[in-house]
């Protein structure tokens, strides 16, 4: 069982930077997988992802099938303060959503 | 006598009003997930060659093949074990850059991710990606209307694109 399913993100603020981690919790499959018994596994994988900094869009992901399960993302922002809101959201192609929240630290 | 045939009447009526608004319903796309994605190129990601991803995804421009970008994938770089998840990370000098894709050559579909970037972002940008089989795996961005574009070719031990 090990990790809990749970959206996570941390940010940090260093030298004037922000470094953004994301790690989110969905099983991408692309459709071709098969499950236990053979059945092949409809696909299921985030097409959309967008992260916010405050009230501002600063990054927009899309993620094809090839994006690995429990897809993870590292990126840097230029500037930005202590205390500052980073907000992360996905949409899948089966039309589920997430979200995942911060403050910079 | 006249009452039931009335009330047939209305029957048939009720039914044929609510089948009309279905139907509305549907053309309309309400009842489509589709519909709130609209805004994914599936274009390019269902593209099922690299020419043809990249031609949706950032259309017809000059390619600069250019060391401004640095591309690494693999860890150690060109080397997976598991192709499941391969990390990749790319960095680049340049500023203003407007879109970055990542496509790997022999996956059944190359787009593996696409960026769009505000001047806000700043590279490095790392992920992970599944890669089928031993593969080319490309990078481009396009910045101020010009593609750079870099490859690296990857060993997969497990193939991951299950």
């Amino acid at each position: 069982m090990g990790l809990v399913k749970k959206d996570r993100i941390r940010a940090k603020l260093k030298s004037g930077e922000t470094t953004i981690r994301v790690l989110l919790a969905h099983p991408m499959h692309t459709g071709r997988g098969e499950d236990d018994a053979g059945n092949l596994i409809d696909a299921e994988f985030i097409q959309d992802i967008r992260c916010w900094r405050n009230d501002e869009e600063v990054l927009t992901i899309k993620c094809g099938t090839a994006t690995a399960t429990n897809p993870y993302f590292s990126f840097q922002l230029i500037d930005g303060e202590q205390g500052d809101q980073i907000t992360i959201r996905w949409v899948d192609n089966l039309g589920a959503k997430g979200t995942a929240e911060t403050t910079v630290k | 006598m006249v009452d039931n045939i009335n009330q047939q009447r209305r029957s048939v009526l009720k039914g044929a009003i609510s089948a009309s608004t279905l139907a509305l319903v549907a053309a309309s796309g309400l009842l489509l997930p589709q519909r709130l994605l609209a805004h994914w190129p599936s274009d390019a990601f269902n593209a099922e060659t690299v020419e043809d991803a990249l031609l949706a995804l950032l259309g017809q421009a000059e390619i600069a093949d250019d060391a401004a970008l640095q591309f690494k994938v693999g860890s150690p770089p060109s080397y997976a074990v598991n192709g499941a998840s391969v990390p990749i990370e790319i960095r680049s000098g340049l500023a203003k850059i407007e879109r970055i894709a990542v496509l790997v050559d022999k996956n059944p579909f190359p787009l593996a991710l696409s960026l769009e970037m505000t001047p806000a972002m700043k590279l490095p940008f790392k992920s992970m990606i599944k890669i089928a089989e031993d593969s080319e795996v490309i990078a481009v961005m396009r910045v101020n209307g010009k593609l750079y574009k870099t490859s690296r070719f990857v060993e997969v031990d497990i193939g991951g694109c299950a």
